[in-house]
C-alpha cells in the first residue's frame, strides 16, 4: 500500500449554530481545510469524497456534499459509524489513496445536533442505538448507556468521582485557547462536583455538549504530496473494532473491547506503540471514558488510569498529553466532524502550530468510542513518514 | 360447588397505610400479575380460565389478555375474560365460576389487585342474593373523565342502604367490601377486616381476609352482592410491601415514545414470559433471544427457556436530567441473573431512584416499561431485596398481618 499523507486540514468552530445549516458549514470547513494547504489546493484534484455523518439533517448526505461544495463530478461516499463515524471516513479514505484508486481525496465530518427540538432530540438520537423492543422504551438516553459502564468502572478501579472531575478541569482548560471550542471557560474540580447530575455518576461537567460542527481533511499519496506540501503528516495506522451492541451481552464493563481492537490494527500498522504517541486525542464524550480509554489504549495499565490524571500527566506539559484541544468535553462533539477535528488538532500539533503546541510532538493518535459502545476508530498520525 | 383453593393479593410499595398509589410503571394488568402469581404460587397451576375485573383495564380495545396470560404464566389457550365491574361483579365472578378458572381484580385508585382461584380443595362459596340498581353517583363514559355527583348521603341511603335491605340477608356479614371502614364496621357483628381498595378487588381483598365462615357482602353505589363462605381460603399469599411515601418525580412534556408494532411482536413472548432463546447444540442461554447462537455460532437452533427471577446488580446507574415523556429521576440496571450467566438491562422498581447499588440482590417483577403511542409495553423490573423484605407469605388466612 502507498504512504498516504494529510496535506491539509481544518474545521469550522464547534458549537451551537442555529444560524447556519449542514449546506453551509460543509463548505465552510472545505475552505478551512484548503487554506491550511501550503501550496493551494485547485478543488478540481479531489478525486472522491468521504462523508462522515450520524444523522442527516436536510436529506441525502453524498448528494448534499456535492451539491454544497461544488463536487458534481466526483463519487461521494457517506460513511455512518456511530460516534466512531469521523475516524472510520479517514480509515476509508486512507484505504482508497493506499491502493492506488485515487492521489487525492477529501475526508469531511459534520453533524448538526442542535437542530431538531431539544424534547425530540433524545428520543431520535436514542434510535439510532437502541434495540426498539428491548432498550429502547427504558429511557436509556447517551450519558446513562456511559455511565453503566463508568459506574462499574469506579465500583472496580480505585478511580473516583474526584479522578472523573480532574479529566473535566483538564479538557476545560485545554480549551481555553482553541479557538474553535465550544466551551471556553475554566472550571474547578469543586464546581465539577457540586454541578447538577445528569446520570450519576456523570454530573453536567462530566458530560459533552450538543454541538454543531464539520471538519475536513485532504489526504494524498505519497506520489503526489511535493505538489501540496513540504510538510505532510502521514497517516501511519487506521483500526476499527467492534463489540457486541447490547450492554447486557458485555462480559467486562470496565473495558471497551472495540478501542482495544482498533488500536491494535492502527498501532501494528503504524508499527509503533502506546509509548511512541506523544499526543493524543481520545474520546471524551464522559470524563470516565476518557480514563477507560487510556487503559484500552495502552497508556496506562488495567485500573491504574487514574494515576495519569492525578499526576498531571495528560495534561499538556505532562508526558503523555491527553485531549489539547479541549476534547469532546470542551471542544464540542458534533458526532460525524468529531473524529475528523480530531485529525485537524494534531495535524496542527505534528506540524508545531498548534493553539496549545505539545513540544516535540511527533507521534500522535486520535480515538472514536461509540455505537453505544460497540464500535472504535483510530487514526495514528505522525510527522515522520514511517 | 365451588372452593376457595387459593388467594393472592398485591399492593403496590407506594403511598399511606390508608391507600397505596398505583406506581408510574404499573397499571391494572401487572397488579393483577403480582396478585394473580401469588395466588398460583408457582408454575403448574391447573388454570383453564381467567377472569379480569376491573374499572381501569388498560386498553379497551387491543387487548389485554395475552399480556395477562404472558405475566402469569399461562399458556395462550387459556380463556380471558376482561369484565367491567366493581366489588360486586367481582364477587359474582368467582361465586359463579368454574373450577380451574383464576378471578382476578384491580383498582387504580386506592391501588390494588387480588385474585381467587376456584379449585377443588377449601371452603366452598355459595351465591346467596344479588340486586343491580342504578345510583351513578361515579359516572365514567367513553372520554373516560369521571363525574362525581358529590352527595354521599344520598349514596349511603338510597344507594348501598337500599340495595342491602333488598339483599334480606340470613344474617350480619362478616366482610364488606366497597364501603367506607365505618359503614362497613355498622353492618357487621365484629369489627370487619380493613380492606385496602373499594373496587373490584376490595371483595377479594375480604376473601383474603376471612377468619371464619360466614357472609361476605360487597357493594357498588345502589348495586350489592352477598355471598356464604363456609370457612378460610387455605393459602392466603400476600405480595405487600411498604407503604412508603411517593417519590418526588418531575415529568417533562415531550413526544409520544415511538413503537414498532412488528419489534413488538417479534419480541412479546420472550419479553413479557422472561425467557431465553436456548441453544439445542451448545446449550448457551441468550436473552434476548437470537438468531445465531451466542456460544457456538449454531443458527436458528433455539428452544426456549425460562429465566431465574433472581439476580444481583452488576452495574447500576440513575437518570437525573430531565428526558421528555418520562418522569424523572429513574434508575436502571444490569443484572446478573443467579446461576445461569444471562444478563438483563431493566428499570428498577418500587425503591427510591438510585438507591439500587452494585451487588444489591432482587428479583424480576413484571411491570410496565413504557407507554408507547398509546399502547403499553410490558416486561421486567428489579425489585430490589431491600425493599422486599417486608414481603409476606401466609399459609394460613390469619397471616394478613398487612
Amino acid at each position: 500500500m502507498r504512504r498516504v499523507a494529510v496535506a491539509g486540514a481544518g474545521m469550522t468552530a464547534f458549537g451551537e449554530h442555529f444560524g447556519l445549516g449542514i449546506k453551509d458549514l460543509l463548505p465552510m470547513a472545505l475552505s478551512e481545510m484548503a487554506a491550511t494547504v501550503d501550496k493551494g489546493l485547485d478543488r478540481d484534484d479531489i478525486q472522491a469524497a468521504w462523508f462522515g455523518e450520524l444523522t442527516t439533517s436536510d436529506g441525502f448526505p453524498s448528494g448534499i456534499l456535492a451539491d454544497s461544495c461544488g463536487l458534481l463530478d466526483i463519487p461521494v461516499t457517506r460513511v455512518e459509524n456511530a460516534c466512531a463515524t469521523g475516524n472510520d471516513a479517514v480509515r476509508n479514505a486512507t484505504y482508497a489513496v493506499g491502493s492506488g484508486a485515487v492521489d487525492v481525496a477529501l475526508v469531511i465530518g459534520a453533524d448538526k445536533v442542535r437542530e431538531s427540538s431539544s424534547r425530540g432530540t433524545f428520543w431520535e438520537w436514542a434510535a439510532l442505538t437502541r434495540d426498539m423492543a428491548w432498550d429502547y422504551p427504558l429511557g436509556l438516553v447517551a450519558p446513562a448507556n456511559f455511565a453503566l459502564h463508568v459506574a462499574r468502572y469506579l465500583h472496580e478501579s480505585p478511580a473516583t468521582r474526584e479522578h472523573l472531575a480532574m479529566v473535566a478541569v483538564k479538557n476545560h482548560r485545554h480549551a481555553l485557547s482553541n479557538p474553535k471550542a465550544q466551551l471556553r471557560f475554566e472550571i474547578t474540580v469543586e464546581q465539577a462536583l457540586a454541578a447538577p447530575m445528569v446520570v450519576a455518576p456523570f454530573g453536567l461537567y462530566d458530560c459533552t455538549p450538543q454541538s454543531d460542527g464539520a471538519a475536513a481533511l485532504l489526504l494524498v499519496a505519497e506520489d503526489v504530496v511535493d505538489r501540496y506540501t513540504d510538510r505532510p503528516v502521514w497517516v501511519r495506522g487506521v483500526g476499527l473494532g467492534l463489540d457486541r451492541v447490547m450492554h447486557q451481552h458485555k462480559a467486562d464493563m470496565t473495558t471497551f473491547p472495540p478501542t482495544v481492537k482498533a488500536a491494535r490494527a492502527a498501532y501494528a500498522m503504524a508499527g509503533l506503540g502506546p509509548d511512541d504517541i506523544d499526543v493524543a486525542e481520545v474520546h471524551d464524550c464522559f470524563t470516565g471514558v476518557e480514563l477507560i480509554s487510556y487503559e484500552d489504549l495502552g497508556f496506562a495499565e488495567r485500573f491504574g488510569a487514574y494515576k495519569l490524571i492525578e499526576n498531571g500527566v495528560t495534561s499538556v506539559g505532562g508526558a503523555k498529553p491527553v485531549n489539547p484541544s479541549g476534547g469532546l468535553k470542551a471542544k464540542g462533539h458534533p458526532p460525524g466532524a468529531t473524529g475528523v477535528a480530531q485529525c485537524v488538532e494534531l495535524f496542527e500539533q505534528l506540524r508545531g502550530e498548534s493553539h496549545n503546541q505539545v513540544d516535540g510532538a511527533r507521534n500522535a493518535l486520535a480515538h472514536n468510542i461509540g455505537g453505544p459502545t460497540a464500535v472504535s476508530a483510530i487514526t495514528v498520525l505522525s510527522a515522520d513518514r514511517g | 360447588m365451588r372452593q376457595l383453593s387459593a388467594v393472592g393479593t398485591y399492593l403496590p410499595p407506594w403511598g399511606t397505610e390508608r391507600a397505596r398509589s398505583l406506581g408510574r410503571d404499573e397499571d391494572a394488568v401487572t397488579m393483577s400479575v403480582a396478585a394473580g402469581r401469588a395466588a398460583l404460587g408457582g408454575p403448574g397451576a391447573p388454570v383453564r380460565r381467567v377472569v379480569l375485573v376491573s374499572r381501569d383495564l388498560p386498553l379497551l380495545e387491543g387487548g389485554n389478555g395475552a399480556a395477562l396470560l404472558a405475566g402469569l404464566g399461562l399458556g395462550g389457550d387459556v380463556a380471558v375474560v376482561e369484565q367491567i365491574g366493581g366489588a360486586p361483579a367481582a364477587l359474582d365472578a368467582v361465586a359463579t365460576a368454574e373450577r380451574g378458572t383464576l378471578v382476578v381484580a384491580a383498582d387504580e385508585a386506592p391501588a390494588g389487585a387480588a385474585a381467587v382461584l376456584v379449585g377443588e380443595a377449601g371452603p366452598a362459596i355459595t351465591a346467596v342474593s344479588q340486586v343491580l340498581r342504578s345510583m351513578p353517583v361515579r359516572a365514567r363514559g367513553r372520554d373516560g373523565l369521571v363525574r362525581d355527583y358529590a352527595d354521599p348521603r344520598l349514596e349511603r341511603e338510597r344507594g348501598a342502604g337500599v340495595a342491602i335491605d333488598q339483599l334480606e340477608l340470613p344474617a350480619r356479614p362478616v366482610a364488606v367490601a366497597g364501603l367506607p371502614a365505618r359503614q362497613a364496621a355498622a353492618l357487621t357483628e365484629d369489627r370487619p377486616p380493613v380492606l385496602p381498595t373499594s373496587g373490584a378487588s376490595s371483595s377479594l381483598f375480604a376473601l383474603a381476609s376471612l377468619r371464619g365462615p360466614g357472609l361476605v357482602l360487597a357493594v357498588e353505589q345502589g348495586s350489592a352482592t352477598a355471598v356464604s363462605v363456609d370457612g378460610i381460603p387455605p393459602t392466603v399469599r400476600r405480595d405487600e410491601r411498604g407503604p412508603q411515601p411517593e417519590e418526588a418525580r418531575a415529568v417533562t412534556p415531550g413526544p409520544e415514545i415511538g413503537i414498532s408494532l412488528a419489534a413488538y411482536e417479534r419480541a412479546f413472548e420472550p419479553k413479557l414470559r422472561w425467557e431465553a432463546a436456548c441453544c439445542t447444540e451448545c446449550g448457551t442461554l441468550a436473552f434476548p433471544p437470537r438468531y445465531r447462537c451466542l456460544g457456538c455460532g449454531a443458527e436458528g437452533r433455539w428452544t426456549t427457556a425460562s429465566l431465574p427471577r433472581t439476580g444481583e446488580v452488576y452495574t447500576a446507574v440513575t437518570v437525573h436530567v430531565p428526558v421528555p415523556g418520562l418522569a424523572t429521576p429513574y434508575s436502571l440496571a444490569i443484572v446478573e441473573l443467579d446461576q445461569v450467566g444471562v444478563r438483563a438491562l431493566v428499570p428498577v422498581t418500587g425503591a427510591p431512584a438510585g438507591t439500587a447499588a452494585i451487588g444489591d440482590r432482587g428479583r424480576l417483577v413484571f411491570r410496565r416499561m413504557a407507554v408507547r403511542t398509546g399502547i403499553p409495553d410490558y416486561g421486567y423490573a428489579l425489585l430490589p431485596d431491600s425493599v422486599a423484605a417486608g414481603e409476606e407469605t401466609a399459609d394460613d388466612a390469619r397471616g394478613s398481618s398487612r
